[in-house]
């Protein structure tokens, strides 16, 4: 049987990946790529952290960082 | 007088001096729009006149376009999103499905850019009370982050405060610290209501208009100063009622939409004139047909509006609603073979086919150009040559087995049954019954195809006021002067609740007199109030309260009135229900200069024909109509149909078996003759 841990985090978030630039809002360079699920689904983003404009915004995975067991023995299948 | 509509388009000023009409129209410019109206002031000349009255649809356009100043949002923290939200309408067949998006309002198109929109740290409950107290650094960090984007303009929109308005106070405060002096528009006292979604957006849209209007206003202010006008610039608001523009700028919001409802208070100016309080109003323009009712002398008015789908507007206005029949409609053949008629329009450019601009597709103004109904020569007072062949051309090029006279025919007739059934909507959602109503037919192609409707409503009557090209321009010098406010409070009408209700109406009426000057005693005071039946969640508004002061004494008499009105809308009637009042309006209504139609003496004008004309297409065989020109008409003379009335900018049909008679003011009355079925 296996075992589920308890996270150890108090909150769960995606990781962020700085990117290098500036963002043409408010000038910030604090810009960083990640998934975020909105109500259309979930969006692969890159985002200034200071004002939270969005630069990008390309549409994701249909379960974004999740990946269900049959697609990966497709996957797996498909080489 | 003077008046000046700014349209997409062009801007029409209008001068009303001793009696007689005139009209510039310029270009608009959008890059430069105080250029337009100032050229158009210049050439009618602005000294000696004492009001100068201004409605333009800069401000929509602006909004329609979303050409707009970047602002920041500021509301409590996790609700930024209700301006995305709306309120929450979802069509019918979207009700169980989850993949349904919204593709309108601010979720389509923001107004302002989500990441301008912040939470802030506060919370009050709805009685008033204090649950989260300002976390004004965090508040702080919020503004620094709209310092960083730049933004031009704040609003602020906090749950609940309408009820106080301290923690939005203190918000603009700590703005003006951390932004410097920009616009900021604080909801508390922008539109005090209940229901945070309508309060947002239009507090949102006020301090847009704040920065679209500021600079503009000051700068038209300023050069009609210069050209030597000494009188009042007032600009009209969504009701087309008037203030002062410096009384405008404070709660622009209000001027959001000015050019439609002219036309209706032009209307209730003429009812009074012609004595007849009830009247559907028909305005006929290039692109569509605006209908509005007047009823018992005065323009049906809304609480709300919507600028665009589900983007509401807490302000008074005019209802008007349009149908895509116009002079410029364009006329096509469906997958089925109908004849249709609009929505598209030709517009101004390059308009009809017959134009000549390179319109090739056919449309209303053609058809009536076939049907020998327009001259080709004297068409917008000559200042366009019409040319048939080309109208002949785009008809005959329509994709339809139908012979030309039944394509041409049937536009006409299709058109005029647009408008027809949007009028017939309009007054069962009122309640009436068009027999009880005359139809005022202006615009400059409304006297041309509103008489065919005749047969179709059997209002009692058309009616074509004096100038009918110009009447909605003329309706900017028919309005009143008009400060109003308004305000919410939950208050459930009974024993112990007048001092309330009191208090409310005596803090507004105080501060508008102080607006309008204390010592002024010429001015009308209007009050009433939107109520509900205690557990509804909807209001009914508009119920009328007495004058005089509010005590224990009045506050049945303010039960029985929603009541009434209550009866009047919905046929129902509860009073064992307790009644809930939620917003209390004032307006102050200031007397000023309105145009007075001059009254034609009866004399002794020949009604004889200039001519007789052909109209193709009516009929199987062309009719013979009799063509006359207004100018020669006079009070009391009588024009039988089928016959052509001509004037500069518009002509009228009189349709065979009806008759036309000149009224007082030189108003065409046209009614069906006895006998005619």
């Amino acid at each position: 049987m296996h075992a589920f841990p308890r996270p150890e985090e108090e909150y769960l978030a995606v990781e962020r990946a700085p990117v290098a630039g500036t963002c043409p809002e408010c000038g910030g360079g604090n810009l960083a790529e990640y998934p975020v699920l909105g109500e259309g689904g979930w969006w692969n983003v890159r985002k200034c952290q200071d004002c939270l404009a969005s630069l990008e915004r390309e549409r994701g995975p249909l379960f974004g960082v999740y990946v269900p067991l049959g697609l990966e023995i497709l996957r797996g299948a498909g080489g | 007088m003077l008046g000046v509509d700014v349209g997409g388009t062009f801007t029409d000023v209008v001068s009303v001096r001793d009696g007689r009409i005139e009209v510039a129209k310029v270009p608009s410019d959008p890059a430069t729009p105080a250029a337009p109206v100032i050229e158009g002031a210049r050439r009618l000349g602005v000294e000696g006149r004492p009001v100068f009255n201004h409605a333009s649809t800069m401000g929509l356009n602006a909004v329609i376009t979303r050409r707009l100043p970047k602002i920041g949002f500021l509301t409590t923290e996790g609700h930024r999103d209700m301006l995305t939200m709306g309120t929450v309408w979802r069509p019918l067949d979207a009700q169980t499905d989850a993949g349904w998006r919204r593709s309108f309002g601010d979720a389509a198109r923001p107004l302002v850019p989500r990441y301008l929109r912040r939470g802030v740290t506060e919370r009050l409950l709805p009685d008033g009370s204090v649950l989260t107290p300002l976390d004004e650094e965090q508040a702080r960090r919020q503004l620094a982050v709209l310092a960083r984007c730049r933004v031009e303009g704040v609003a602020i929109c906090l749950l609940n405060a309408y009820v106080d308005a301290t923690h939005e106070k203190r918000l603009r405060e700590l703005a003006r610290e951390v932004l410097g002096e920009l616009p900021i528009s604080l909801s508390s006292e922008t539109s005090p209501l209940a229901k945070e979604y309508a309060r947002a957006s239009t507090t949102v849209v006020d301090v847009l208009m704040k920065l679209v209007y500021a600079d503009y206003a000051t700068e038209l202010d300023r050069e009609l100063r210069d050209l030597g006008f000494a009188g009042e610039l007032n600009f009209a608001d969504c009701a087309a009622t008037l203030l002062p523009w410096e009384a405008a700028l404070e709660q622009p919001f209000r001027i959001v939409v000015a050019g439609p409802a002219a036309g209706t208070v032009s209307c209730a100016r003429l009812a009074e004139t012609l004595a007849d309080g009830n009247l559907i109003c028909c305005d006929v323009g290039g692109t569509s047909t605006d209908v509005s009712l007047v009823r018992d002398f005065r323009p049906i008015v809304s609480n709300t509006f919507e600028l665009e789908h589900d983007l509401v507007i807490n302000a008074l206005s005019t209802e008007v609603r349009s149908v895509g029949a116009g002079g410029g409609s364009i006329v096509s053949i469906s997958a089925t073979g109908d004849v249709l008629v609009g929505p598209a329009s030709a517009g101004a450019d390059p308009g009809p086919a017959c134009y000549g601009r390179g319109g090739d597709a056919p449309t209303l103004t053609d058809a009536c150009l076939l049907m020998g109904l327009l001259d080709p020569d004297g068409f917008a007072g000559g200042a366009l040559r019409l040319d048939v062949e080309l109208a002949r051309a785009a008809f005959e090029a329509l994709d339809t087995p139908l012979p030309l006279a039944q394509r041409v025919s049937f536009a006409y007739r299709i058109a005029a049954a647009n408008v027809a059934e949007e009028v017939i909507d309009i007054a069962i959602r009122h309640g009436v019954d068009p027999r009880d109503f005359s139809l005022v037919a202006y615009g400059a192609a409304g006297p041309m195809l509103l008489p065919a409707t005749l047969e179709l409503l059997h209002v009692k009557r058309i009616v074509v006021p004096p100038h009918p090209g110009l009447f909605s321009a003329v309706g900017l010098l028919s309005a009143d002067l008009v400060y109003s406010d308004s305000r919410s409070a939950y208050v459930v009408l009974g024993p112990g609740t007048a001092g309330t209700v009191a208090a409310v109406f005596e803090e507004m009426e105080e501060r508008l007199r102080r607006r309008v000057g204390a010592d002024r005693d010429d001015v009308e005071i209007r009050r009433s109030f939107d109520g509900r039946l205690y557990g509804q969640s909807w209001e009914t508004p508009f119920v009328a309260v007495p004058e005089g002061p509010i005590d224990e004494e009045t506050i049945p008499e303010l039960v029985e009135r929603f009541h009434d009105e209550y009866e009047r809308r919905f046929g129902n009637r509860f009073p064992m229900l307790p009644v809930q009042g939620v917003t209390y309006r004032v307006q102050l209504v200031v007397p000023t200069d309105k145009v007075e139609y001059a009254r034609l003496e009866p004399r002794d004008a020949s009604t004889a024909p200039r001519r007789t004309l052909e109209l193709r297409y009516l009929a199987d065989e062309p009719l013979h109509a009799a063509e006359h020109e207004r100018e020669t008409l006079s009070s009391g003379s009588r024009v039988e149909g089928p016959a052509v009335i001509r004037e500069a900018l518009s002509t009228t049909f009189v349709y065979p078996g009806q008759v036309a008679t000149v009224g007082g003011v030189g108003e065409l009355v046209i009614e069906r003759t006895a006998g005619a079925d």
